[in-house]
């Protein structure tokens, strides 16, 4: 697949407008912790040359479309139980509104959490 | 010595923590970047991570105990340390 070279930081500053306006009405936002934001996006824009879709960096793909296409970000909509439980997405990449201190929060995975 | 084995994937900052963890802890372990392997290893790996449950990474294995996600005081737990 022909690499897509494109601004990194142009393309970042593309993916938080578009993530934002995305993630508001769940009730997420980005995460406070500037490096880990500014980093993540980056990682994306990278997979996004790489795929040609932002996927999350730290899950993993499948080869598998309908499991793939799950790990977009945001990936909010597909997880909702399991990321509203911890206040975070899986990367924490984007946190529950009332969330100031996004260190504080575990990265438990599905099995490890109870779903109300 | 416990036997540790991690699975990563490169553009991950959890993963990075993990193995830094390890490493300031001067933890002996072993690891496999996902996203870096060929087909077949990740076709292994993704079956051993969805027999535990686990949808991300990182993906650690602490003799037969398995910890998914970023939990560090897991890891001192079943570390003993």
């Amino acid at each position: 697949m022909k690499q897509i070279s494109m601004n990194v930081e142009s393309r970042k500053k593309a993916l938080r407008y578009f993530f934002g306006k995305v993630v508001d009405p769940l009730g997420f936002k980005f995460t406070p912790d500037e490096e880990l934001m500014n980093f993540l996006l980056e990682q994306e824009v990278i997979l996004e040359g790489k795929h040609g879709i932002p996927f999350c960096p730290c899950q993993p793909l499948r080869h598998d479309r309908s499991r793939d296409m799950q790990i977009v970000c945001p990936c909010i909509p597909f997880h909702r139980n399991h990321f509203d439980s911890i206040k975070r997405c899986w990367c924490g990449l984007f946190v529950h509104k009332d969330v100031l201190d996004p260190d504080k929060l575990p990265q438990l995975p599905p099995v490890e959490v109870s779903h109300e | 010595m416990k036997n540790v084995r991690i699975y990563t994937l490169s553009t991950c900052p959890w993963c990075r923590k993990t193995k830094n963890f390890f490493t300031e802890h001067k933890i002996p372990f072993t690891f496999i970047d996902y996203d870096l392997a060929d087909e077949a290893t990740q076709n292994r790996i993704s079956q051993e991570v969805d027999a535990a449950g686990a949808t991300g990474f990182p993906f650690v294995r602490i003799n037969d105990e398995v910890i998914i996600g970023y939990q560090p005081e897991r890891y001192s737990k079943a570390l003993g340390i």
